[in-house]
């Protein structure tokens, strides 16, 4: 077959100053707004300055990045996006290979700043995928197939480091803008029975602690002071925090370092044992209005590859917010994932506003 | 290939695709929500107080432990500044290591720090700390203090000890104090909340710990989780424990405690007219420090294992048989009974014999003290003249006498006294399985056979002949104003002849005023005029054929020495009794400690 311009590329010029502004103001104050409060929650919750005022350099990086992601024409920016996946696979080896320190290998240290080239793969991944997806207006069975070898690929180095949590992400993240470009049906209903077929596997090839963490989340109260220990306490939290909350800087649990990873994974113990169900609530409003609001690009665009980008990249933000509260709530198991855009860590912050960024590019070619 | 653009894919598809996968998403968050919403509102209150248990540490404070005073104000026991290593467990990275360096600092060995160390671990809780090496010298206070910054979970704490100022002196009569023990939870479940408290184990530190040991405070605390403090909540102050002033004279006690040079025996010293104890001594003794602050267990467990058995008190707890010191109760009692009158006159030629029974009943003098009455029988101490007023008497005659003297029952000075034994039929049924014979009746005349007696309960007997039948209660606290404190009387003897007590008193006078008298070797006619017994008490009955010069030679078979007496027999001011294990004599070993305790007491001639 011979090559076909990209479909995206073919007829709208844009050059007008007043369209490169014109993107979905509340979804970057919804953003502004998490990111204020989270930086609030990381400083209640560590009690460290320091730590807060690194997280803000990242915030302002990330609004830099997020206003310069939504101001780029999506459109020239086909080919980057479509080789944007082997900077991820560059890292992730790179990472693999260096010497680490612990017992697992998630982190690249640049010096002053570390990031985990994970958390960038599966922002990548999925562009990548999208472009690659719909670089020609027929999507052929052996495109399909690429991209499902290059997500296996991104999944198997994120899952080595090991990293179970990111590395169902990573999955997701390159499996979604297959299913969303057409995929048949019966094939999407074939993988996933495959998939399950595969779990023994997985099992078999998972770490004890991530075991663990399994056994933990089917019966957290038969080991109190072990593993059970850190649902157990961040319930605690969040049921003392009852109606109103505690106050701002006045949780017990947290000020008093029950709750374990109290400014990461956990921060959302935090959050309700200071403001109650009531902050919750609100949080959980703002979260949905964020996904509400991404969503309606993938909804309105007329290019494809803006709603498979857009989808994906929405999906992929939801199930962070999901899974990270399930499993602070108790309802599913300690996986280490960030609550976006309010747990301390910089690449997920960054990565998340630039996720954004690029969603509002693609919005302004409704 | 191209099967793929047959399939029916419609533009925006993709949206509704990504709703569908995004539905589980939205329902775990939808979830999520109820479950904050379960806990926040629908659990909350238990939340809550679970939160709370979390932060709240409620730390109890020792309150300062009472101390203890002689009569005159002299104090007896206090407490000291102790430091202690501790150790918290949870802070302790490599056991082996941090116990290698403390041996080294502290020059104490390995093997004991691993032992103290392996045997604390296990009754702490986490967080938590135990004492590794107690009563840490200077020296090893100054190296701990320029060298504990390394070493990680190491303190060095300081309490307050129980320190006995007089040591052995008066050992019995303090007791000593301990930990608390399971099992003094058991007994007192208030105990549970007083960590690092002593209390009292034995003696008056046991008896009266409700009054010394005060009542606890409680601090609430705020803790991380590490258990580390956070700040203070509340404080409720403990309520120190009240000073204890004794009845013990201390330098009588002293005084006396030294004429036992560590021999074994016991000493009771009370006023007869108040039930005061002014001395009490239990020898040989220990020194209470040793187990008030147990820092070598070697030393302690040597104390407890020492065949002399120095931490048992012999003044109360020590039955012996009250051998002749009981003569004059049975003589009492014969008068009383109309069996004997003062005048009458018996032949001892140092044998009884029962009719019927070819066994003779020997007196301790050979061929005896010919003819004695009453007052020469006491005086003389004739064991004749007392088998047969005891044969004629019977059991019935003589027990309620000795009942009422106080004999087989606890005089109530302390819990931990023991009732001596004053046997009876029945008695001697069950626990001897035999019938009572007459035998035993007569043995009982001169104190021997199965009665028992405690030197306290002979004190208590013989403080009732000093005033004539009353006997007050006798007591270890001191009154505050000694004139005005009015003694509660526990026994009040009423013979049918009041002169009855006059005669007995001259009779005991004799014993050592007399020529005659059993301990006339201690008269001195400086001393006060003291009423007294002497008693040699057997501990193996003569076999025939036997002579007491075989059994002596094993000193353990030697007889009790004993002597009771009180004085000046014009207004008693002390009883005393006195007993020398395996001492012999009565007049040579015992009678002087009594004699001296009077006159010292009295502010008198002192005849050691």
């Amino acid at each position: 077959m011979q090559n076909k311009p990209l479909s995206f590329s073919v007829d709208i010029r844009l050059n007008q100053r007043r369209n490169l502004l014109n993107f979905d103001y509340s979804i970057v104050l919804t953003v502004f707004l998490l990111g204020l409060f989270g930086l609030a929650m990381i400083y209640s919750a560590s009690g460290s300055f320091t730590l807060v005022l690194r997280q803000a350099m990242y915030f302002v990086l990330g609004a830099i990045l997020m206003i310069t992601a939504a101001m780029s024409n999506f459109r020239k920016m086909e080919p980057i996006y479509l080789n944007a996946v082997w900077i991820g696979f560059f890292f992730l080896v790179l990472v693999l290979i260096l010497p680490n320190s612990g017992t697992t290998n998630r982190w690249i240290n640049l010096g002053f700043i570390g990031f985990q080239p994970s958390e960038l793969m599966r922002f990548l991944l999925p562009i990548s995928a999208a472009a690659y997806l719909t670089r020609n207006p027929q999507i052929k069975l052996s495109d399909w197939i690429i991209v499902l070898v290059t997500t296996l690929v991104a999944f198997i180095l994120v899952f080595l480091q090991p990293d179970f949590g990111t590395s169902a992400i990573v999955l997701l993240s390159g499996i979604m803008p297959i299913i969303l470009s057409g995929l048949p049906w019966r094939f999407i209903i074939y993988s996933f029975l495959g998939g399950i077929g595969t779990l023994p596997f997985l099992w078999m090839s998972l770490m004890d602690y991530q075991k663990e963490r399994i056994y933990t989340f089917i019966s957290p109260e038969a080991d109190a002071l072990g593993s059970g220990w850190n649902i157990a306490q961040s319930k605690i939290a969040i049921g003392s925090g009852q109606f109103f909350g505690k106050g701002y800087m006045e949780g017990s649990q947290s000020q008093l370092d029950f709750i374990p990873e109290s400014h990461t994974d956990f921060i959302f113990a935090v959050i309700v044992e200071e403001f109650g169900f009531l902050g919750a609530l609100g949080l959980f409003l703002l979260y949905a209005f964020l996904i509400h609001r991404l969503l309606y690009v993938a909804k309105s665009s007329n290019s494809k590859f803006a709603k498979l980008v857009s989808a994906t990249l929405s999906i992929i933000l939801a199930a962070y917010i999901t899974l990270n509260i399930s499993m602070v709530v108790g309802i599913f198991p300690v996986v280490g994932m960030p609550l976006p855009f309010i747990s301390q860590g910089g690449t997920a912050l960054v990565v998340n506003m630039i996720t954004i960024g690029i969603i509002l590019s693609l919005r302004r070619t409704t | 290939m191209n099967n793929f653009s047959k399939e029916r894919f419609k533009t925006g598809e993709e949206y509704s695709r990504a709703l569908f996968f995004l539905s589980p998403f939205i329902l775990l968050f939808s979830i999520s929500l109820f479950q904050v919403l379960n806990l926040t509102l629908f659990q909350g209150d238990k939340y809550q107080t679970i939160a709370e248990s979390n932060r709240i540490y409620q730390k109890p404070i020792s309150p300062v432990r009472g101390f203890i005073y002689d009569r005159n104000g002299t104090l007896l026991a206090e407490n000291i500044v102790q430091r202690d290593l501790y150790v918290t467990p949870a802070y302790i990275e490599d056991s082996a290591e941090t116990i290698l360096k403390l041996s080294n600092l502290l020059d104490v060995p390995y093997e004991l720090l691993d032992e103290n160390f392996s045997r604390g671990v296990k009754k702490v809780k986490k967080f938590d700390s135990f004492p590794l090496v107690k009563a840490l010298n200077e020296e090893q206070i100054a190296k701990a203090k320029v060298n504990l910054d390394s070493i990680s979970g190491i303190e060095v704490k300081a309490t307050l000890k129980r320190y006995v100022l007089h040591e052995e002196t008066l050992a019995h009569v303090l007791g000593y104090v301990g930990d608390i023990s399971s099992g003094d939870i058991r007994r007192d479940k208030l105990l549970a909340e007083l960590q690092n408290t002593q209390i009292g184990k034995t003696g008056i530190e046991k008896e009266f710990d409700y009054v010394l040991r005060g009542k606890p405070g409680i601090q609430t605390q705020e803790r991380d989780v590490k258990g580390k403090l956070v700040r203070i909540l509340d404080t409720e102050g403990a309520e120190d424990g009240k000073d204890i002033y004794l009845t013990i004279d201390q330098k009588l006690q002293e005084h006396l405690f030294k004429l036992f040079e560590n021999r074994r025996g016991a000493l009771v010293a009370l006023e007869p007219k108040t039930g005061l104890v002014r001395a009490l001594i239990s020898s040989p003794s220990f020194n209470p420090n040793i187990l008030n602050s147990i820092v070598d267990t070697d030393e302690v467990e040597s104390l407890f294992s020492n065949k002399e058995s120095p931490i048992f008190n012999r003044a109360i707890s020590g039955q012996y048989p009250p051998a002749s010191t009981l003569k004059p109760f049975v003589g009492l009692a014969a008068i009383e009974n109309e069996v004997i009158s003062w005048d009458k006159i018996i032949k001892d030629d140092g044998e009884f014999y029962v009719e019927g029974d070819p066994r003779p009943y020997r007196g301790w003098k050979e061929n005896g003290h010919g003819r004695v009455d009453m007052r020469k029988a006491i005086a003389e101490s004739s064991d004749v003249y007392f088998y047969t007023i005891a044969f004629d008497l019977t059991l019935a005659g003589i027990r309620p006498m000795l009942d009422s003297f106080g004999f087989g029952k606890k005089t109530g000075l302390t819990d931990f006294e023991a009732n001596g034994l004053l046997p009876d039929k029945k008695w001697k049924l069950g626990y001897i399985g035999d019938f009572w014979f007459k035998g035993d009746t007569i043995n009982l005349g001169i104190g021997q056979g199965y009665i028992l007696a405690t030197p306290l309960q002979l004190a208590m007997a013989y403080s009732g002949l000093a005033n004539k039948g009353v006997i007050y209660q006798p007591q270890f606290i001191q009154p505050e104003n000694e004139k005005s404190f009015e003694p509660k009387k526990i026994a009040e003897i009423q013979l049918s002849d009041n002169k009855a007590w006059e005669k007995m008193e001259q009779a005991l006078v004799d014993v050592i005023s007399a020529r005659n008298g059993t301990a006339h070797k201690v008269y001195d006619a400086n001393s006060v005029v003291i009423a007294g017994k002497t008693g040699t008490a057997q501990i193996k009955s003569i076999l025939p054929g036997k002579e007491y010069d075989a059994i002596r030679e094993n000193p353990a078979l030697r007889d009790h020495a004993l002597f009771v007496g009180y004085g000046p027999v014009e207004d008693p001011k002390l009883v005393v009794a006195v007993i020398i294990e395996n001492g012999e004599s009565g007049s040579e070993v015992a009678a002087p400690i009594v004699k001296s305790a009077i006159n010292f007491f009295t502010g008198g001639f002192d005849a050691e």
